[in-house]
C-alpha cells in the first residue's frame, strides 16, 4: 500500500505545490509576484522527485490504473521542462497580466499534473479522466485573459470542439469495454488475442477512440480547433499548449495502441491484433495531417496561426513515425518530441518578445528585425535557428529528429509515406523562409531599437537556441535516453 | 457548480464509510482514516478559497 505512494511521489509534489499556491492566494493576495516562482520551484522539485523514484522497478500501481515505467518517467521530465518553460514565458507577459495570476500559475502546474497522469494511464477510465483533466484545464487557460474577446472566443470554440471529441472517445471506450469486458489495457490485449471478436466492431471502436486522441494531437480530421485556439489564447500559454498536451496525446496514443492492440511478431515490428488494419488508417491520417498542415500554413499572415498549422504538420510527421510501428519509430517519436519542445517554444518566445514590443503578430511586424538594434539582430538569428530547425535543415536538431523519423519509416518499408513526408518538408520550407526573408531582407517600418526584455527570458532564449544547435551536432545522449525510454510495461 | 463538487465529495465518502469497519479489522484503520482526512482537507482548502474569494456571497 505504501509502495503506491512511493511511485506517486512526483505527482504528490505537484499536488502540494498547487495547494501551496491556493493558500498563498490568501496570504499574499492576487497581485503578488511569487506565483511564477512557486510554480517553478514545484516543477523543479517534481523533476528531482522523478529522479529519486527512477531507481524503482517498473510496476502498475493504484490497482492497475496507472503505470510506472520508462516511458512514463521520460514524459515526466518532458512535461516538467515544458511547464517550467511555460511559466518562464508567462512571467510579466502583458497578456498574462490580464489573467488572474494565482489561478493561472496554479492551473498551469495542474495541467502538468494532468499530462503526467495521462502518460501513466493503464486503464481506459483513467485515460478518459486524465484526458478530460488536460482538456478542461486547457479550456480555462485559453480563456484566462479577461476582457480580451479573442481569448474568450477561442476558449468557447475549444470547449465545444473538445466536448464533442471527448464524447466520441467515450463512446469508443464503451464499445471496447462491451466487447472485452475489461478496461485494463493489458487485459484487453490478452482478451483480444485469445477470443474471437467482431472485427468491424473493433475497428469502429478504434476509429472512435482515435477521435479523442486525434483531437488532442490535432491531427486530421480533428485539427479545426487548432488555429483559432492558438491565435486567441495568450501567447505564453499557446507555447505551452503547442508542446505539452500534444506530447501527452502522443504518450497515450503510443501506450494505448501498442499495449492494447498489437501483438509482437518475429521481425520486431508491432503487428495489429487480428489484422484489424489500424496501421493503414494511421498512415492515411499522417499523410492527410501533414499535407493539410503545410498547405494551410502557406497562406497564413498571422504568426500564431502559422505556427499552429506548422504544429499540425509536425503532429503529422510524428504520426508518420508512429505508423511505422517498430522500436526505432518509438525512439524517433520520443526524440522528436523533445526537439520539437525546444524549437517550438523558442519560436513562440521570439514571437512573444517581438509582439510585446511592436504590438503585432503578423509576419509584417518582423520586417527588418535585424536592423532594429543589437537585440533585434539577436532575435532574428535565434528565430532563423528555430525556423530552420522546424524545417529540418542540418545542422539543427530538427534535422536529426526528422532523420530518425524517416529512417524508421523507411526501415518499415513504407516508402510512399516517406516520400509524402519529404515533399511536405520541402513545402514547409517556403513559409518558414518567408519569415527569415522578412527579418533580413525587408526594411522595417521604423528603426526603433527593440528594448531589452527581462533577463530570464533572454537567457532562456539563448539556452534554447544553443540547445537547438547542440542537439543538432551531439544528439547521441538524447537518442540513447529515448531508446531506453521506449519500455512499456505490459 | 460548487454543489456538484461537494456532492461528489459526499459520494466518495459513502463507499469509504461502508468499508471502513473491514479496514479497521484488517489493521489498516489509521492509514485509511488519515487518507480520507487528506481528501477532505484538500476539498476544505478549496472551500476556504471559495469563501475568501466572495463566491459564496449572495448579493
Amino acid at each position: 500500500m505504501k509502495q503506491n505512494f512511493v511511485y506517486f511521489l512526483p505527482e504528490l509534489v505537484l499536488i502540494v505545490t498547487i495547494l501551496a499556491m491556493v493558500v498563498a492566494d490568501f496570504v499574499a493576495g492576487a497581485k503578488s509576484k511569487i506565483y511564477p516562482l512557486l510554480g517553478t520551484i514545484g516543477l523543479v522539485a517534481m523533476m528531482f522527485a522523478a529522479c529519486a523514484v527512477s531507481k524503482q522497478p517498473p510496476a502498475h500501481f493504484f490497482s492497475g490504473m496507472v503505470t510506472f515505467d520508462r516511458m512514463a518517467l521520460f514524459f515526466k521530465y518532458v512535461f516538467g521542462a515544458a511547464g517550467i518553460l511555460g511559466i518562464i514565458l508567462s512571467a510579466r507577459s502583458p497578456e498574462v497580466e490580464k489573467a488572474d495570476q494565482p489561478s493561472y500559475y496554479a492551473l498551469t502546474v495542474a495541467l502538468v499534473l494532468g499530462m503526467m497522469l495521462l502518460s501513466m494511464s493503464n486503464n481506459l477510465l483513467m485515460v478518459y479522466l486524465a484526458l478530460e483533466m488536460v482538456s478542461v484545464l486547457s479550456y480555462i487557460l485559453t480563456g484566462s485573459a479577461r476582457g480580451v474577446r479573442r481569448s474568450s472566443e477561442a476558449s468557447l470554440k475549444y470547449v465545444i470542439y473538445g466536448g464533442v471529441a471527448s464524447g466520441i472517445m467515450a463512446y469508443g471506450i464503451s464499445l471496447l469495454y462491451g466487447m472485452t469486458g475489461t478496461l485494463n489495457l493489458g487485459e484487453i490485449a490478452v482478451f483480444l488475442k485469445t477470443h474471437a471478436v467482431s472485427r468491424p466492431a473493433l475497428f469502429t471502436s478504434i476509429v472512435l477512440m482515435m477521435g479523442g486522441f486525434g483531437y488532442k494531437i490535432a491531427s486530421f480530421p480533428f485539427h479545426m480547433w487548432c488555429p483559432d485556439v492558438y491565435e486567441g489564447a495568450p501567447t505564453p500559454f499557446t507555447a505551452l499548449l503547442s508542446v505539452g498536451p500534444k506530447a501527452a496525446g502522443f504518450a497515450i496514443l503510443i501506450r494505448f495502441f501498442i499495449l492494447a492492440l498489437t501483438q509482437p511478431s518475429e521481425t520486431g515490428q508491432f503487428v495489429s491484433i487480428k489484422a484489424v488494419g489500424w496501421p493503414q488508417m494511421m498512415s492515411g491520417l499522417a499523410i492527410a495531417t501533414m499535407t493539410i498542415g503545410n498547405l494551410a500554413a502557406l497562406a497564413q499572415k498571422n504568426l500564431k496561426r502559422l505556427l499552429a498549422y506548422s504544429s499540425i504538420a509536425h503532429a503529422g510527421y510524428m504520426l508518420m513515425g508512429f505508423a511505422a510501428l517498430n522500436q526505432e519509430s518509438l525512439t524517433a517519436i520520443l526524440f522528436y518530441l523533445v526537439v520539437y519542445l525546444i524549437m517550438n517554444i523558442g519560436a513562440f518566445l521570439v514571437v512573444i518578445l517581438v509582439s510585446n514590443q511592436l504590438g503585432t503578430e503578423d509576419v509584417d511586424g518582423f520586417k527588418g528585425l535585424c536592423h532594429r538594434g543589437s537585440l533585434g539582430m539577436f532575435l532574428s538569428l535565434a528565430m532563423t535557428l528555430f525556423l530552420l530547425s522546424l524545417t529540418g535543415i542540418p545542422p539543427m536538431a530538427g534535422f536529426i529528429g526528422k532523420f530518425y523519423l524517416f529512417g524508421a519509416v523507411v526501415r518499415a518499408g513504407l516508402y510512399g509515406l516517406a516520400i509524402a513526408g519529404v515533399l511536405n518538408s520541402v513545402v514547409s520550407l517556403y513559409y518558414y523562409i518567408r519569415i527569415v526573408k522578412a527579418m533580413f531582407f525587408d526594411q522595417p517600418a521604423d528603426h526603433r531599437a527593440i528594448q531589452m526584455p527581462i533577463l530570464t527570458q533572454s537567457c532562456t532564449l539563448s539556452l534554447l537556441a544553443i540547445l537547438t544547435l547542440y542537439l543538432g551536432l551531439f544528439w547521441d545522449s538524447l537518442a540513447q535516453l529515448a531508446a531506453k525510454s521506449t519500455g512499456l510495461l505490459f | 457548480m460548487l454543489f456538484i463538487l461537494f456532492d461528489v465529495e459526499v459520494v466518495f465518502l459513502y463507499p469509504w464509510a461502508v468499508l471502513f469497519r473491514d479496514f479497521v479489522g484488517a489493521g489498516w484503520g489509521l492509514f485509511v482514516f488519515i487518507e480520507m482526512l487528506v481528501f477532505l482537507g484538500i476539498l476544505t482548502i478549496g472551500l476556504v478559497y471559495v469563501y475568501g474569494r466572495r463566491a459564496l456571497h449572495w448579493e
